[in-house]
């Protein structure tokens, strides 16, 4: 189809263009406590098409650009068709001038996974039987799952030169934990892995287990106060995503953020650990067909880099890197045993919890926290925090045990000094 | 004017047949569902113009549902033609046939008993006075970016001004051998954004517009913007709020988060098959004031939730769910309604072809009351104005809100003080808000300008709303 795009770009004299193409197959079972409920395949292949067009006005050279999908199938007077809509439709979304990623063809990248070499069927099976290992009891037990085995492979062609193409599988899912021993409660778990990490599957069930009978036991929320915060896992690259989308250079571009490289962004009167993150690329090029190599984002709580694509970036004057989507963060210094010394508040599991890029503000309502008050460690429910991480970000210490998951590898566990908590 | 078929499913119809008659040879129950979607989008800011014929509400492709006697499988797929039929065939049997290399150690396939159903044909377009494609993106363009000048002219303060439309033909066709349906439906949302600093801090204030209908939205957004840009400079003194328990006058934005995410989850009736909602132990009861009485469904109102019949082949429906504050039922889709022995509500949606059906919410509110709004407030002694919602997470299992409010409006004896509050979570269990409902305006607005997911995936175009409400509501 690629081709016919291009014959079809080409006839509509259409110069400057990007093409991405997925393919993508997948094996889906979704589950009610140990019945398989639906068994789904997929087997998808997309394509969406930039056009682009320069334009010459009073105030200067600019780049109009519209995207549109094209679909298997489709007739070449319909694909024209669309291409010209497209097009036309560009005349009137002029942004300043940028120059389109310039490359070559590069040999394929195939998927370095193990999930490779499996069907997503074996994929789905192996991850569900993980998933399922230590469910073991009556009183606290799985309540359903879906899991998702996905192969893609992925192409980016543009009209200066740009031609890679690479491989991608990944296994995830969410699950849903009840416990009817006590209060009939649950916790909602999600996961994704790029591996066929069957242990760590089996061991996040086996803690969400036991976390859901804690919350059973839990009748009560925090009284309202400000508490040291602990959050974990999952929470803890939530909270750090602020710093990555400030850094955006898209957010920068729009003044939504004013940072630069040499910002001590972090704040200057520090009293918890500096923070460093580094960009991680998941998979080899990003959707313009950027290389992503890891970079440091941020060292010792100054900011070292800009990050974006193609368009912001040359607005900015910058290096374009490509769009992340996964951070690495070095641990701590402080053991969690030593993080848990003092008095604090841990939320494990919220509704929902949210870091807000734009105003710093993170929330989420607790679904299971643990209280312990210098002597007793009390599990409760309720109530939500409600924190801003300008304040915090002083006072952040991490865990010296580590944490990781598809899109993040770090600290286990961040304390959080002084956060507002709503309860009783 | 009614939406017009697409061109592309009927040019597929007869594939399509032939490929449902074959399947039919091979299983006792086979049923096709072919999506054709368009969304576009145009928006404009400051420094940014954009327009895009993509997004994620643009979808062409086909979903087989399979029941082999004892058990349902699908196959998603993107093209179909003649030539392709046997081995399309071929794989929808192998997904069919897959259960031994998908079922985990120690699972069992569940058994379903056959589908029975009534013969049914329906094809039909929602309405429109004017058609996005027809206006142009030029146009279109022009008109957003008159809104988002008069919305920087308001102050130099503001840092940005952001106007957008977006609009989804949705064409679909559904066959199964007792069902030919097929339905156009075109949706149109509009919003402008404001957007001002306070140091590091960014303040917004948004308002969202949406209609089962075309660009004659567009009239409607024309009211407003200075006032958006106002509330986003007041947002700039906004304080933070004392967590605690509040009197609180909800707007129809805030009601329709209550509707949709505090109480509406919770009633999906396949969170019934899993045990997952507390609402099904509480039919028949109280849960609200008597005030309330709930509705959902997408042939009840014209707005974004709207159709003629849901992914499923179930026609769509106008379900009563809270009556007069007693729970009466839930919404269903066809095998959580099997599985019930309930009746389906015609709530099956799919994000797309590409995605499983689950019980979905389409148009959910509550119903007006008999209150002047200048009453409620006038009632108030002390307490505050919820205004803009923002996000919310259902917690269905144990009746938990999560609520999030742009920001609150300080009413002191019955008046707004100028005092503002920013960011508002609104925290608690839902039948102690619902029954502290104690005031409801009598005029009702609905709004379908988000999205609403099932946990943190599967999105559908949904709308929401009811009157103003007067409740006590834990807010932090």
């Amino acid at each position: 189809m690629i081709d016919r795009i291009k014959k079809a770009l080409e006839a509509e004299e259409i110069g400057t263009w990007a093409v991405n193409e997925t393919r993508s197959e997948s094996a889906e079972v979704f589950f009610v406590k140990k019945n398989m409920d639906l068994k789904r395949r997929t087997d998808l292949t997309d394509w969406s098409v930039s056009v682009y067009r320069t334009m010459e006005t009073e105030g200067g050279k600019l780049l109009g650009s519209s995207s549109v999908p094209v679909y298997p199938g489709m007739e070449d007077a319909e694909l024209r068709q669309t291409l010209r809509e497209a097009y036309f439709a560009a005349s009137f979304a002029g942004n300043r001038y940028y120059d389109l990623i310039e490359g070559q063809r590069e040999p394929h990248e195939p998927s370095k996974s193990a999930f490779a070499h499996m069907t997503c069927e074996e994929a789905a099976r192996i991850m569900g039987s993980a998933l399922f290992a230590s469910d073991t009891e009556d009183g606290v037990f799985v309540n359903s799952a879906e899991i998702f085995a996905i192969k893609r492979s992925c192409r980016v062609v543009n009209s200066r030169g740009v031609d890679v193409s690479w491989d991608a599988c990944e296994v995830r899912g969410e699950y849903v934990v009840q416990c009817v021993e006590g209060r009939d409660v649950e916790t909602y778990h999600s996961f994704a892995y790029g591996e066929p990490n069957t242990e760590e599957l089996r061991r996040d069930v086996e803690k969400s287990l036991r976390e859901t009978r804690d919350r059973a036991a839990a009748s009560e929320p925090p009284k309202a106060g400000t508490y040291r915060v602990i959050l974990t896992g999952d929470h803890v690259e939530e909270l750090l995503s602020y710093y990555v989308a400030r850094s955006g250079a898209g957010m920068v571009y729009q003044h939504y953020s004013d940072y630069k490289p040499g910002d001590p962004v972090q704040g200057t009167d520090i009293t918890g650990d500096r923070l460093t993150v580094e960009l991680v690329g998941v998979e080899p090029f990003d959707a313009e067909g950027i290389r992503l190599t890891d970079r440091t984002l941020m060292e010792n709580g100054e900011l070292k880099l800009l990050h974006g694509g193609a368009r912001f970036a040359s607005y900015l004057g910058i290096e374009p890197t490509g769009t992340y989507r996964a951070i690495r963060v070095p641990t701590g210094s402080t053991p969690l045993e030593e993080l848990k010394r003092e008095p604090y508040l841990q939320p494990v599991t919220f509704s929902d919890f949210q870091m807000d890029p734009m105003s710093g503000h993170f929330a989420g309502e607790i679904r299971l926290a643990y209280l312990f008050d210098g002597h007793t460690v009390t599990p409760v429910t309720g109530g939500s925090i409600n924190g801003n991480l300008m304040e915090a970000q002083k006072t952040m210490r991490f865990s010296q045990e580590r944490y990781v998951s598809s899109t993040y590898t770090g600290p286990c566990a961040v304390s959080l000094e002084n956060v507002p908590v709503a309860g009783k | 004017m009614k939406v017009p078929d697409s061109p592309f499913l009927t040019a597929k119809k007869p594939v399509l047949e032939a490929l449902l008659r074959k399947l039919l040879d091979r299983y006792p129950f086979a049923s096709i569902l072919a999506q054709d979607a368009s969304q576009k989008s145009c928006a404009v800011s400051r420094r940014l113009t954009n327009v895009s014929m993509g997004g994620r509400f643009s979808a062409r492709g086909f979903v087989v549902k399979v029941f082999d006697g004892e058990h349902w499988s699908e196959h998603s797929f993107s093209h179909i033609s003649e030539e392709t039929v046997p081995e399309l065939l071929e794989q929808i049997s192998a997904t069919a046939a897959m259960s031994k290399a998908v079922l985990p150690d120690g699972i069992r396939e569940r058994v379903y008993a056959a589908p029975k159903s009534e013969k049914l044909t329906f094809h039909g377009g929602t309405d429109y006075e004017v058609d996005p494609d027809e206006v142009g993106d030029g146009q279109i363009v022009a008109r957003l970016t008159a809104l988002r000048d008069r919305g920087l002219a308001v102050s130099d303060k503001l840092l940005d001004c952001q106007a957008n439309l977006v609009w989804q033909k949705n064409h679909k066709l559904y066959l199964a051998p007792d069902r030919e349906l097929e339905q156009n439906v075109l949706w149109t949302t509009g919003a402008v954004l404001t957007v001002a600093a306070k140091g590091q801090e960014i303040k917004m204030s948004r308002k969202s517009f949406s209609a089962l209908g075309g660009a004659e939205l567009m009239d409607r957004m024309d009211a407003g913007v200075e006032d958006v840009a106002r509330v986003t400079l007041e947002l700039l003194d906004s304080q933070p709020l004392t967590p605690g328990e509040y009197e609180c006058v909800c707007t129809p934005e805030v009601t329709g988060m209550i509707v949709h995410e505090a109480f509406g989850h919770g009633v999906e009736m396949d969170m019934f098959v899993k045990k997952r909602a507390l609402a099904e132990k509480y039919v028949g009861e109280y849960v609200a004031s008597p005030l309330v009485t709930m509705h959902d469904g997408a042939a009840a109102v014209p707005e974004t939730g709207s159709y003629f019949f849901d992914d499923e082949g179930t026609m769509a429906q106008d379900t009563v769910i809270i009556e007069k504050g007693v729970l009466r039922r839930g919404i269903s889709d066809y095998l959580s309604a099997m599985t019930l022995g309930t009746a389906p509500t015609g709530n099956g949606r799919r994000e797309s072809y590409r995605r499983k059906a689950y019980t979905r919410m389409t148009n959910t509110w509550f119903e007006a009351g008999s209150d002047k709004v200048e009453d409620m407030i006038a009632s108030v002694k002390d307490g505050l104005l919820l205004c803009e919602p923002s996000s919310g997470m259902e917690d269905p299992k144990n009746w938990g809100i999560q609520c999030m409010v742009s920001y609150a409006r300080e009413i002191k004896d019955g008046r707004l003080t100028g005092r503002i509050f920013s960011p508002i979570v609104l925290t608690g269990y839902v039948p102690d808000l619902l029954k502290s409902i104690t005031m409801m305006s009598d005029g009702l607005e609905l709004g379908g300008g988000g999205m609403c997911g099932k946990g943190y995936k599967e999105w559908v175009k949904v709308s929401d709303g009811g009157p103003w409400i007067k409740a006590r509501i834990r807010l932090g």
